[in-house]
């Protein structure tokens, strides 16, 4: 019966490491952490196993012998047992390996740990940076996907609709519909030096109009869903031109450059700017402050606009 | 020598007593100094903030969220840059905490606004669904402790001679102070005013009332907290 | 050899003992509570503000560790160390008054504790939660039981001091100067006279703080947690078995070296932190070292019963007490491993941690408190052991319930890790933090059955326990020589 019992117990052990290995694996790839945290996790459950086996083994067959001490405490005596051998020679293996670190492989007055993210982040960027700095539209999609699950849900939701109303809807933002919000509710907190954008500078069918116009002839996004209201919205734009410019490229900086609109160049100027919207608080992921890289911004801002389409 | 010393209890208490010393003593000690610098950029907690880090403590927070971006590229890019050592000079004590049941928040100010966690604290699971966590909608009746708050802040300024009222550099190389009132009243406006910087950007109609009257409810203050964790 | 029967005083062993069961009832209760809170949040809003996860939490592991542990160890001291100094308390009424205040002024502490923790007064350090006025009484109960070893020390007839003797002196010192360092803070009325009159600031900022509380924290896992059930397990294992410890020389050299490493294995809770990276590497390489100190006394236990495998099979509390080793191998061995470098960078902040807690907690700790309490139980009301069957389920259930707990914090824990560092093939995170949560939740039910059958199985101990001492077949003294009497029912 019980060497089942330990039979039961060593299977068990094995089992639930499998299982341990089973879910995790999928997530182990090439990262050296995840590859001895696996086998550190085996060590533990296997070296106590063969070590409580051994010690069973001695209480089911072996018996107690040695020499007592002359004391007894309520009955309680000791035996003058030596140290048990493989026990000592692994403490002093320990001692030897400590001593090996502190000098040689982590040695205490030169190892840094931000040395080693340094070193980390070198390995990183000559991977990847260079690899994607051409990257066509649907790698930059696919990246950007990416990113936005883990950076932009929280506010904009896991289909980006802005979770009712919480955060901007890019089912709409940064398309032709988007503009027409923007002028008959106005726009403000991207951190222009123009300032805010008053709200209903046009009508709802004029700003369709200008919409078209710009989404047509402004912005290098180059076409439009209603062409034929294009030359209408060339005639409104004047309302916009005093602030945009003719051009539309915003006035050396004072305002919102349109020739953007729609193409994810517009998308990393909120990136880098921030926006204290009327939803909202939106804070900025610039790359100064090492929150995105420049190619990142570039996969987010073609992700985004794709949710539109 | 060790049945010697068996026989002995108050030499043996003594070696016990030493034996354990030398670990503290040569770990903890050497550093001392150095690890408490503050970094540049590094500012005492303003009696709000301070209010809304007592609301953190109160409801444990640093249960289920840590305060230590470590130094590997996965941390960096979820939590921002890691962290250095003078940045928690005034944290007292120190929030790093030992567990994430939910995600760091060193840097939660950077990323995180304040009507998102408005709407995070009273119902977590409506901007992120699937979340763990409680809902807090105690925070949004109870009201903040201003007045431990600034007995907590004047404490530190006088015993540990924290640098309230005094220019400290900033990384841009300009200089900002924070400022703390030397009268418990006058402390209770400055905090009100900065309570209404924060509700501007509220939308709960009895959080928004309460700061009218005169009253900071905890999520006011625990906001203030977490906008100023950058 | 004195051959005079001595009349032991147990009344505070008992008083501690029954505190011991009522308070890991309670303790045990809020963990199952918690548990499930974390799995399904809306749990957490049933009492208010007084029943959320960061309310119970902190009440949780104080009940626990300065609950029900303290309690038992401190059973196990007023029972043990009369006989094996061979003293009786009976001898010296200031004793026995001293011990009474020990376990009033500790009654007071927990109370207080309770009635602080729920209303969410706490200077949030892990273990040192009690703010300044809770810590002073925590002093007094402890100095009064310093003064109760040092008085029963001096007053006994067996001059060799045994090994159990060694730990509990070790505990008392050590724990002293630990909580006192620890909880040094400010308290912020007296100095501003404006605020709440109890709340006060750390003495300590930053990384001092947080090296002082790793410090803090560490050892007291070792002070609490460890060295004075090791003073438990080195009287009750070989006295239920009527054995004589294997070595001495091992019990000599695990002694020194446990208290001296573990001392130096601080840092690593601090791993990957801004504490210097020294102390770091020391803390992750005395770590590894600590695994010997600690298997030796293990081994030593195990040694001790060479030969008695019918006994194992036989008796439940031999079985406890072997499980109960087992585990403290097992997450002796853990702890170490994890506090490796590379190890650590992936398991800190996961669940992997609190499996490794509850390993050490509720299989070396819990075993070992419930074989103490069933061994002294018979001795001290003189009643023969209700039921060994019961024992026997209780057994069982609690180890598939440990079982269960490490089982799902393993996966959930080595999963989440790995989770948050991927990176997906254009080398971007490839997870969210959600995602790492809904991973685990099913993880966080199993865990929270595995609970379950933990605090069933107690409910099992507690329930023979009061059948014991109402029904129990009342003893002589012939019958309570090794094997603690048991019925089997």
């Amino acid at each position: 019966m019980n060497d089942k019992l330990i039979m039961s117990a060593v299977m068990l052990a094995i089992v639930i490491f499998s299982i341990v290995y089973a879910v995790a694996d999928q997530y182990i790839g090439d990262d050296t952490v995840n590859i001895l945290s696996i086998i550190a996790a085996g060590a533990i459950v296997g070296f106590t196993a063969i070590v409580m086996i051994q010690y069973l083994n001695q209480i089911k067959n072996d018996h107690a012998t040695g020499e007592l001490i002359e004391n007894n405490w309520d009955g309680i005596g000791e035996y003058k047992n030596e140290l048990p051998f493989g026990w000592a020679i692994s403490f002093v293996l320990t001692l030897v390996f400590t001593i090996w670190y502190f000098l040689s492989g982590y040695p205490l007055n030169a190892f840094s740990q931000i040395g080693q993210y340094n070193e980390e982040v070198n390995i990183h960027n000559a991977k990847f940076e260079t690899t994607f700095e051409n990257a066509d539209e649907e790698t930059l999609n696919d990246m950007g996907e990416s990113i936005f699950l883990v950076q932009c849900t929280p506010c904009h939701g896991v289909t980006g609709n802005g979770i009712d109303a919480k955060a901007a809807d890019f089912r709409t933002w940064g398309t032709e519909e988007g503009i027409v919000n923007s002028i008959v509710n106005g726009s403000r907190g991207l951190g222009y030096a123009m300032s805010e954008m008053p709200a209903g500078l046009l009508g709802v069918n004029d700003a369709k109009a200008v919409a078209s116009y710009i989404m047509a002839e402004i912005s290098t996004y180059g076409k439009t869903s209603s062409p034929e209201l294009i030359e209408q919205g060339k005639i409104l734009y004047n309302t916009c031109a005093a602030c945009h410019g003719d051009d539309g490229k915003g006035m050396y900086g004072t305002s919102a450059d349109l020739t953007k609109y729609g193409t994810s160049a517009f998308v990393i100027d909120v990136l880098q700017s921030g926006k204290k919207g009327f939803i909202g608080t939106m804070p900025t992921y610039r790359v100064e402050d090492q929150v995105m890289t420049p190619i990142q911004q570039r996969a987010v801002g073609t992700f985004i606009l794709s949710l539109s389409k | 020598m060790f049945h010697w010393l068996e026989k002995r209890p108050f030499f043996l208490g003594i070696l016990i007593f030493l034996s354990v010393s030398f670990a503290g003593i040569v770990t903890i000690l050497p550093s001392f100094a150095d690890i408490a610098r503050p970094t540049v950029g590094t500012k005492p907690y303003t009696v709000l903030e301070l209010a809304g880090r007592g609301v953190y403590i109160k409801d444990s927070c640093n249960a289920c969220h840590s305060q230590m971006v470590r130094p590997f590229k996965s941390e960096t890019d979820r939590y921002g840059i890691y962290s250095l050592s003078g940045e928690y000079a005034y944290d007292r004590p120190s929030l790093w905490g030992s567990k994430r049941t939910g995600p760091d928040l060193l840097r939660v100010g950077n990323y995180r606004t304040t009507d998102w966690h408005e709407n995070h604290m009273l119902n977590p699971t409506s901007v992120v669904p699937d979340s763990l966590m409680p809902k807090y909608p105690h925070m949004f009746k109870n009201l903040a402790n201003i007045d431990t708050a600034w007995a907590e802040a004047e404490t530190v300024r006088k015993v540990f001679s924290v640098p309230y009222n005094e220019p400290l550099i900033q990384k841009d190389g300009t200089y900002q102070s924070v400022k703390l009132a030397s009268t418990i009243e006058e402390a209770r406006t400055d905090a009100l005013a900065e309570a209404k910087l924060v509700v501007a950007d509220m939308k709960t109609k009895s959080v928004i009332d309460a700061v009218e009257r005169g009253e900071i409810p905890e999520i006011v203050a625990l906001i203030a907290y977490m906008n100023s964790l950058k | 050899m004195d051959t005079r029967t001595l009349e032991y005083d147990y009344t505070v062993s008992k008083w501690f003992l029954i505190t011991t069961i009522i308070l890991g009832i309670i303790g045990l209760l809020i963990g199952v509570i918690i548990a499930f809170e974390m799995a399904y949040p809306e749990l957490n809003n049933l009492f208010g503000e007084y029943g959320t996860f960061g309310r119970l939490r902190a009440l949780h592991t104080n009940t626990i560790i300065y609950g029900f542990i303290l309690s038992g160890v401190f059973s196990s001291w007023y029972y043990i160390a009369q006989r094996v100094l061979k003293v009786s308390l009976h001898e010296s009424h200031f004793l026995q008054i001293m011990a009474k205040i020990h376990y009033f002024t500790y009654l007071l502490v927990i109370v207080l504790a309770l009635v602080s923790l729920l209303l969410g007064i706490t200077t949030s350090k892990e273990y040192s939660e009690f703010e300044w006025p809770i810590d002073i009484f925590v002093v007094i109960f402890w100095l009064s039981w310093g003064i109760g070893i040092a008085g029963l020390v001096g007053i006994r007839r067996e001059k060799s001091l045994y090994i159990s003797i060694w730990y509990f002196m070790a505990t008392f010192l050590i724990v002293a100067v630990l909580y006192l360092f620890n909880n040094m803070s400010i308290p912020t009325y007296f100095v501003t006279g404006a605020g709440d009159w109890y709340h006060s600031v750390s003495m300590y900022a930053g990384s001092n703080d947080a090296m002082v509380q790793g410090w803090f924290g560490n050892n007291m896992v070792e002070f609490v947690l460890t060295v004075p059930i090791i003073a438990m397990i080195y009287y009750f294992l070989p006295k239920e078995a009527g054995q004589a410890v294997y070595s001495y020389k091992l019990s000599l050299i695990s002694f020194w070296t446990l208290i001296f490493v573990y001392f130096l294995a601080g840092g690593h809770n601090l791993i990957y932190s801004t504490v210097p990276d020294w102390v770091q590497t020391v803390g992750s390489l005395f770590s590894i070292v600590l695994i010997l100190p600690s298997w030796g006394n293990a081994i030593n236990m195990l040694l001790t019963m060479k030969g008695e495998w019918q006994q194992l099979q036989t008796n439940p509390l031999i079985k406890f007490m072997i499980m109960a080793s087992t585990f403290y191998m097992f997450s002796t061995l853990e702890g170490s491993i994890q506090a490796i470098k590379s190890v650590n960078a992936l398991a800190h902040f996961t669940d992997w941690i609190p499996g490794h807690v509850h390993n050490g907690a509720l299989g070396w700790d819990g075993f070992m408190i419930i074989a103490a309490a069933f061994h002294m139980a018979p001795r001290i009301f003189r009643r023969e052991i209700y039921s060994k069957k019961l024992m026997n389920i209780q057994f069982w259930t609690q180890t598939v319930g440990i079982v269960l707990y490490f089982s799902s914090m393993w996966i959930a824990g080595i999963t989440q890790g790995m989770m948050w560092r991927a990176a997906d093939q254009y080398g971007n995170l490839a997870h969210s933090f959600i995602d790492t949560v809904i991973m685990i939740h099913p993880y966080f039910v199993i865990r929270g059955v595995g609970g379950i059958l933990y605090f069933v199985g107690f409910l099992f101990f507690a329930y023979n326990f009061y059948k014991t001492i109402t029904l129990g077949r009342k003893l002589e003294d012939h019958e309570l020589k090794n094997v603690s009497p048991m019925a089997t029912v």
